[in-house]
């Protein structure tokens, strides 16, 4: 960032107005996000430390952070899990997006659009829609299960729907785009010629690979890991038609407090919860990962 | 006037994409419901008064597959009451979650009559959300009710709740997988690992694996309660449980994904049209009987309306065409009589007009002992298990 001050002195009036700009810029977001984060989040906050049940009168502001503990004590194994499947979900897409990415990218050619276009295609359909096809597909009778059967990848009373795997697969399958339009929007940027020059100077692909392709993808692939995780780790839909009953994530949990059991201070604690563990998460995996993979080309320049 | 279409400016191309974008979603906002209107809240309105000759509009709220096709009409066109019947109520404890922000002010969205299973309008009543029955004006509907549902525990003169269908908690059986399931206890026979399910209602599924160990369930403890639930949780960690459901076990069954569950009685009718194997079961030990009621919420803007469709669907005749669709039990005398005259298979049907020795060993579906905190405890843990 350069300094303004020198122009400050010359034109004060015009000066003025220009550092407003940005501010008038940001204005429209910042009252977005005034209105629909920042106040709610203070009502959810609130919340969070009430007591009180709706049949005994109501809730009560009495700062009652022991509805953390409980939230933290009694949900812990669904926390674990939760961290598990969209862990596992992150993974996956990972590895099945980066090369579909890298093939359109370097290979798509005149075929770029479609095939883009094929990413994202499922999103036509709702998300509820989608996971409930998947419901039919790998449902116990279906020729899916019975292929594997005969193929014996499958035991004889084995099935896919209701079981981790079919949950894992469900969020892999759901949030697989969000993780392919980032890596191919980083990887579609890369100057060919830089790889070129790897390879005049006598690197062989995977090293011109390792060495220039992938640290320059890299902010796609923080981005896109960081689309998937996020919303994975919060997701109940697919717990809750893929899975059966050791299945329940904490998105599940959140919404049996907060419509069936209408435990609105704990659902809020819960949520609040999720939210911290998975800010620390991030927070830890972009120091890990280095800024400049998530800010890309503009903070290794800025040095 | 020449324009160079291939040079729009990128501003002027986005600006275009948002009114494309912008056209597009207004199109299906405008094709969308206009809303649910909210009404005046009537400060402790004890009796919903019939007021005058009933006219204008009248909404209700019931669950899905409850009605045919030609009763609203039929209505319409002799009362000269314009009806909005909404089908949504799939859960209690969900549709509660629903309407109970408005309740609580004294509105109920402009509903003049929703349909609720017993323990949920005795909790809405206790909550002050209900209104009591204006009796002279429900009068006509309240003489055709049978005299086995005139006065539950919950509502001993049927104050302020009128029954719109009743019906039987089960198993639902897949006969060809599942030959020898006759017991709630089957259920947990380790040759059904992982192909029986049971219901999310918890006043539905506790109490039938109760009576299964021996328990009765109308005089159970917070012990008893806790004790079924720590049952069915061992069952539903090991994987003897597949899942827990809403309605959405029909599909399971459907699908082969379940032999055998814990379903409503109507539904098993119902699957039967595509799957003749598929049964209602009546427990060895008993089922769970339970009646949905018509119930009319503070703030409903038009009572008089809402006691003539009652008074309506009470009419012995209205109602066999209702029966002759849902299959299940009626709360009206004279049903089975006409339906009988029509020739119908409804009328020879055990779950429709269920005879005494049929139900004898079942049970009405109430609440966990001991005051709303008890209550709330045992749903805890029964929430707990469901998303284990």
């Amino acid at each position: 960032m350069t300094s303004p001050k020198g122009r400050d002195r010359s034109a004060p009036r015009g000066a003025l107005r220009r550092r407003a700009i940005p501010y008038f810029l940001l204005g429209p977001g910042l009252i977005w996000l005034l209105l629909f984060f920042v106040v709610p989040l203070y009502f959810m906050g609130r919340l969070s430390l009430e007591s009180g049940s709706l049949e005994t009168g109501g809730f009560e502001f009495t700062w009652e952070w022991s509805n953390y503990g409980h939230a933290l004590g009694d949900y812990q194994d669904r926390f674990v899990r939760s961290f598990f499947f969209a862990g596992s979900a992150t993974v996956i897409a990972l590895l099945i997006a980066y090369p579909l990415a890298y093939a359109i990218a370097f290979r798509g050619g005149r075929w770029k659009n479609a095939l883009l276009f094929a990413v994202v295609a499922p999103f036509f359909t709702t998300y509820l829609i989608r996971t409930l096809a998947w419901q039919t597909i790998l449902s116990d009778d279906s020729p899916v299960v019975s292929t594997m059967q005969t193929l014996g990848l499958l035991g004889d009373g084995g099935r896919l729907l209701a079981t981790d795997g079919a949950v894992i697969a469900g969020l892999t399958y759901n949030f697989l785009p969000f993780m392919v339009l980032p890596i191919y929007a980083s990887l579609e940027r890369i100057d060919v010629r830089l790889i070129e020059a790897a390879r005049d100077l006598y690197s062989s692909a995977r090293t011109a690979f390792w060495r220039v392709t992938l640290p320059l993808s890299a902010p796609g692939v923080v981005a896109g890991t960081l689309l998937t995780f996020i919303p994975a780790s919060g997701d109940y839909i697919n717990a809750e038609f893929l899975g059966g009953t050791n299945q329940a994530m904490i998105g599940n949990v959140i919404q049996s407090l907060y419509l069936n059991l209408r435990d609105f201070p704990s659902a809020a604690a819960l949520s609040f919860t999720l939210m911290a563990v998975i800010l620390i998460a991030v927070f830890i995996y972009i120091r890990f990962a280095g800024s400049e993979a998530l800010m890309g080309e503009e903070a290794e320049k800025a040095k | 006037m020449r324009t160079d279409e291939g040079r729009i400016g990128p501003a002027r191309r986005i600006a275009l994409a948002l009114i494309a974008l912008g056209v597009a979603l207004g199109m299906v906002a405008c094709g969308g419901d206009s809303g649910i209107e909210g009404s005046e809240a009537e400060s402790d309105v004890e009796t919903a008064e019939a007021q005058g000759e009933a006219s204008g509009d009248l909404f209700v709220s019931n669950w899905p597959f409850y009605i045919d096709r030609k009763t609203v009409p039929a209505f319409e066109k002799k009362t000269g009451i314009s009806v909005k019947y909404v089908e949504d109520v799939n859960d209690n404890t969900a549709f509660f979650g629903k309407v109970q922000p408005l309740l609580e002010r004294g509105e109920a969205g402009g509903r003049d009559i929703m349909v609720v299973t017993d323990w949920m309008a005795k909790k809405m009543y206790d909550l002050g959300y209900l209104q009591n029955f204006d009796k002279e004006a429900v009068g006509p509907a309240l003489d055709n009710l049978i005299p086995a549902l005139q006065s539950p525990s919950f509502d001993p003169e049927r104050n302020y709740s009128l029954p719109w269908q009743s019906g039987m908690t089960g198993l639902v059986v897949n006969t060809a997988m599942a030959p020898d399931v006759t017991s709630i206890n089957d259920l947990f026979d380790p040759k059904y690992k992982g192909k029986v399910e049971m219901l999310t209602e918890m006043r539905d599924t506790v109490p039938l694996v109760m009576k299964a160990s021996g328990v009765n369930p109308e005089d159970a403890t917070e012990e008893d309660w806790m004790a079924a639930i720590d049952k069915i949780e061992q069952a539903a960690a090991s994987g003897q449980i597949r899942r827990f459901t809403g309605n959405d076990y029909t599909r399971d069954l459907a699908n082969g994904d379940a032999v055998a569950v814990i379903g409503w009685s109507g539904d098993a009718v119902q699957l039967q049209a595509d799957n003749p194997d598929i049964e209602f079961v009546m427990p060895d030990e008993g089922c769970m009987l339970w009646s949905d009621n018509m119930v009319i919420p503070v703030g409903a803007p038009n009572p008089a309306a809402a006691y003539e469709w009652m008074n309506y669907a009470y009419e012995p005749a209205n109602q066999a065409q209702i029966t002759n669709y849902n299959y299940y039990v009626s709360p009206v005398s004279g049903v089975k009589e006409i339906l009988e005259k029509q020739g119908s298979d409804a009328a020879k049907s055990d779950l429709v007009f269920p005879p005494e020795e049929y139900t004898a060993d079942c049970s009405t579906v109430d609440t966990p002992p001991g005051g709303p905190e008890a209550e709330q405890r045992v749903e805890r843990a029964f929430q707990s298990v469901i998303t284990g």
